[in-house]
């Protein structure tokens, strides 16, 4: 990048001479001129002892964590004797963005952004293996299991998140261990919903509906030692199980049939008693009284939530590799920054000494904690992608009770186990056909 | 001097400054390709401009390069990636993934996670020393060498007398580099490493400048080396041969990450037809595209007629202020109303079931569960663009309607033709021949109405049993994005971009034959 900087300054003077050349007489300019364009060749060749201009850092982060990092890079700029820029980027878009800009020598040195990006972005080779050394004995395993990617580790977590279940505190005084209860407590408060969900209500969401797949011994993929594309688990005996049992919820009312804004206008409004959902929606929730429990669980399985988890990577196009490591795992890893990033956005601390601060501090935040402890990464091999639609629209088939025969294809689907086989086929049958 | 002339004067000397900044840029980005098309393109304004010869490409040659860069310019790079494998683990090209490749490097087992504080000196020639301080029987120091010297590096030697009692004691003539100084010559140090013995090396990991500089140890050799000859990469770990399957390197039968984007031919069309399971989701969408699109324009039409028919009366008051209220929905920008009807459609909580509460219970049937079923997400799109597009109609057809001379329909009534006789034989014929190419345009606008799809059902519900991930109100044109981002592993943006060619074949066709019925109604109806 800086190097591309270098040359446009270069041929610009190029050009200007060749203009003013073509000007006639005026040699006095452009026998000037030659000094200034020599003039980012010396520094670049320039000796230690003199002070080179700065490097600069360039970070692409997202608008909360930008306006939580900008006051602190000021430190270390000063410290280090660097430039830290740091981008305000649309949260999605870093995904979509650093492989596009990343090639063509524009991309970012550090970005921050989502572990289940990971194995695409390694598939395509735009980020770097990321060593971490030391700092890793003060990360939760969860965190750094999430950025690994055959073999290596490709990120430093710095937040995780998985979704625990709100309740509203007017009317209950914690979230029961069992559905049963859960139904009963919402019964006795005599709530038009019972548990307000996001993925059902039209609205496929895979993500939110985990803890009702795999609760029970179902999972995505399977993940002894990586996750394998090949064995997909969402059609085995614990993830049928969990599924009928999930159809038995919305059966009976416990689990109601709405999209993320309905459950959540439905819990702001009061009409229902839980909200199950992530730590983000703490400022939504707290329209009502709020606290926050663990998911109940099934058949005296903890529930097993998605956990998300955001990291910093070094892109692999960045020719400032040790300058980007050095940002991360010497400024970006320490506690000061870690504990402002988390006053500006609540997610759960991933490492264990930011933990230690915000447990004493923040109850809630160690309930969501805990449900993260009892949750498994999103698999991030980029296999996951074909997860998402076929998975959330089988679970959606359940929370809206939608069965039914496709008159195109002629299949049926009648029950909660159908449509998880239907799923595991989905899956299966798009891997395979690449 | 004329005005024009200055204006033309101005207009030239600022788009060629702006030619004057852009070509060094592209320069210096090595587009090469973007470079030819501004010099092409300031040739051709200059010239057209600047001499008075051709007259007519002054007022076409605008347009023409709009259209060139916003229209065929993306159709034609549309229709190359479509002739691609570009996808996840295949977005870089050869050069690109190779050089990746190449820059890895790696660590045997047992020194995987050996990290050690590493100091930085500086000899008077000004050559970077490493002091690598792995632990007391191994304190290394020597002179820090770049990746392609290090076959004849001088090993480096243990230099207990560099660090006395846990402080480091710079060796005369040498200066230690603080973080900060480091941190300056980074890009350099980053390249450099210490030779320790034949196969190990260690180098600069993290800069810090709270307390010391780390260090990881590597293998003196890179892990993949390309080998032209044999088009194959050389692990260096094992010297396994890798050879290049086309468009990926394969070591012991697993595909090595990242590949790199090759020609495919037909591949992705052959795919799209061939394979069963993209086929049958492929025809279901294909026909309710053609249904929503054509029951949109007829809808949006009817009422749009309809309306303007009876807001045509002249009597009529307050004849403007209901106008512009039926404008309304045309001027409200349509994600915006889209996410509002969204709400309005919401079977739980929404206004639409409340109102219609009453009336279920009435006739005692369960409430529609507005965009959960087929029937009923299908009828809440086609309500929600009827809603979205007649007053687009409702305007054309309103000024078409005052264009029809008066007289036509006076003289029929004096011929003792009905008001619905006048308007079936001479209005509606008269407006059809203003208005088809705009019904056309419509169609054509609708058949790729992502917005709409997308925001209201996101293209659910989903088809129960179909092997890909597609809804009952998917068009093909959000077909193709669920294609493009749930492939076999990630993004499939080549297979995608066929269904791109596809669907603009399909519009293309149907286009060109409206516009020849078009010119028939002119024929027949131009002249009365």
């Amino acid at each position: 990048m800086k190097t591309n900087k270098l040359r446009f300054i270069v041929f610009l003077l190029m050009f200007s001479l060749v203009a003013v050349a073509c000007g006639g007489d005026t040699a006095d300019d452009a026998a000037e001129a030659p000094d200034t364009t020599e003039a980012p060749k010396e520094t670049l060749a320039a000796p230690a002892t003199t002070a080179p201009p700065p490097e600069v850092i360039v970070v692409w982060a997202e608008q909360k964590v930008a306006d939580a990092l900008n006051p602190l890079v000021g430190a270390y700029e000063a410290a280090a004797g660097v430039d830290v820029e740091v981008v305000v980027y649309d949260f999605g878009a870093i995904r979509t963005d650093v492989q596009t800009a990343g090639p063509a020598g524009e991309g970012p040195d550090v970005f921050l952004g989502a572990h289940d990006w990971v194995g695409e972005l390694a598939a395509n080779g735009v980020v770097s293996p990321l060593d971490l050394g030391s700092v890793a004995s003060d990360l939760f395993d969860v965190g750094v299991t999430a950025f690994s990617y055959g073999g290596e580790v490709y990120g430093f977590p710095y937040a995780t998140e998985a979704i625990a279940m709100y309740y509203n505190a007017d009317l209950v005084d914690s979230v029961p261990t069992t559905w049963e209860e859960a139904k009963a407590a919402c019964d006795a408060a005599g709530t038009e919903l019972c548990v307000g969900a996001p993925g059902g209500g039209g609205g496929g969401d895979a993500y939110h509906n985990h803890p009702f797949v795999a609760s029970a011994g179902g999972y995505v993929f399977a993940s002894e030692g990586g996750f394998d594309a090949s064995d997909v688990g969402l059609d085995n005996a614990g993830a049928l199980a969990s599924a009928e049992y999930l159809d038995g919820l919305v059966k009976n009312g416990t689990v109601a049939s709405t999209d993320y804004g309905g459950s959540m206008s439905a819990f702001q409004e009061g009409r229902s008693l839980f909200w199950m959902t992530g730590p983000w929606a703490r400022n939504d929730a707290s329209a009502v009284n709020y606290g926050v429990g663990l998911i109940p669980q099934f058949d005296g399985n903890a529930a097993t939530p998605f956990v998300g988890v955001r990291g910093a990577m070094v892109s692999a196009f960045s020719d400032k590799q040790v300058l980007a490591q050095s940002f991360i795992l010497d400024f970006f890893a320490t506690v000061d920054v870690q504990q402002s990033m988390y006053e500006a956005d609540p997610r759960l601390p991933a490492t264990k000494s930011l933990f230690a601060i915000v447990e004493a501090a923040d109850p809630v935040a160690a309930v969501f904690a805990a449900s993260a402890a009892n949750g498994i990464p999103m698999p991030n091999i980029p296999e996951m992608g074909n997860v998402w639609g076929p998975l959330g629209d089988a679970m959606l088939i359940i929370r809206d009770q939608n069965y039914g025969t496709n008159e195109e294809t002629g299949v049926t689907v009648s029950s909660a186990t159908d449509a998880m086989k239907l799923a595991a086929e989905q899956v299966r049958n798009a891997i395979a056909g690449g | 001097m004329k005005t024009s002339l200055i204006l033309r004067y101005i207009f030239l000397a600022v788009f060629n400054a702006g030619v004057f900044y852009a070509i060094p840029l592209s320069i210096a980005f090595e587009s090469w390709f973007l470079l030819v098309l501004i010099i092409i393109n300031t040739i051709l304004i200059n010239v057209v401009y600047l001499t008075d010869r051709f007259k007519p490409m002054k007022w076409i040659l605008p347009g023409m390069l709009f259209m060139i860069s916003f229209v065929v310019f993306p159709a034609i790079y549309n229709s190359y990636v479509s002739f691609t494998n570009w996808s996840t683990g295949h977005i870089l090209n050869k050069t690109q993934a190779i050089q990746v490749l190449e820059d890895r490097t790696y660590t045997p087992e047992d020194q995987k996670g050996v990290e050690f504080d590493i100091y930085i000196f500086q000899d008077q020639n000004l050559d970077f020393y490493f002091f690598a301080d792995l632990d007391e029987d191994n304190l290394y120091f020597g002179k820090a060498v770049f990746d392609e010297d290090i076959s004849e590096a001088i090993i480096a030697t243990h230099e207990p007398s560099l660090k006395i009692n846990g402080e480091i004691v710079a060796p005369e003539g040498f200066y230690q580099l603080s973080g900060k100084e480091q941190i300056a010559n980074a890009e350099t140090l980053q390249e450099m490493s210490l030779v320790i013995n034949k196969n190990t090396r260690a180098k600069l990991y993290k800069i810090s400048v709270f307390g010391s500089s780390t260090g990881r140890l590597s293998s003196t050799k890179q892990l993949y080396t390309y080998d032209e000859s044999k088009d194959a990469l050389i692990d260096g770990s094992n010297d396994a041969v890798c050879p290049s399957d086309g468009d990926n390197f394969v070591c012991q039968g697993k595909e090595i990450d990242p590949g790199w984007r090759i020609f495919v031919g037909l591949e992705n069309y052959e795919k799209l037809f061939s394979s069963q399971r993209i086929r049958g989701p492929l025809n279901l969408v294909t026909k309710w595209t053609f249904q929503f699109a054509l029951l949109t324009v007829f809808f949006s039409f009817f009422v749009g007629l309809l309306l303007s028919l009876v807001l045509n009366k002249e009597k009529l008051k307050f004849q403007r202020v209901y106008r512009s209220l039926f404008i309304l929905p045309y001027a409200i920008p349509a994600f915006v109303s889209v996410l509002v009807w969204k709400g309005l459609l919401n079977p739980d909580f929404g206004v639409i079931n409340s109102w219609l509460g009453p009336l279920y219970e009435l006739l005692d049937i369960e409430p529609i569960k507005w965009l959960k079923t087929k029937e009923s997400a299908r009828a809440a799109v086609l309500l929600v663009n009827t809603w979205l597009g007649f007053p687009y109609m409702f305007l054309i057809t309103t000024g078409a309607l005052q264009s029809i001379p008066k007289e036509l329909i006076e003289a029929a009534k004096v011929d003792g033709a009905t008001g619905i006789q006048s308007f079936w034989r001479i209005t509606f014929p008269l407006l059809m021949v203003s208005i088809s190419p705009l019904l056309i345009g419509s169609f054509a606008f609708n058949f790729n109405n992502f917005t709409l799809i997308f925001l209201l059902s996101g293209g659910g519900p989903p088809v129960i049993g179909s092997e890909v991930a597609v809804g009952w109100t998917d068009i093909l044109i959000s077909f193709t994005y669920k294609l493009a981002i749930s492939g076999g592993r990630g993004n499939l943006f080549g297979l995608a971009s066929s269904v791109t060619i596809i669907v603009f074949g399909i519009v293309l066709l149907i286009s060109a034959l409206s516009f020849r019925y078009t010119k028939r109604l002119e024929r027949i109806y131009g002249n009365i």
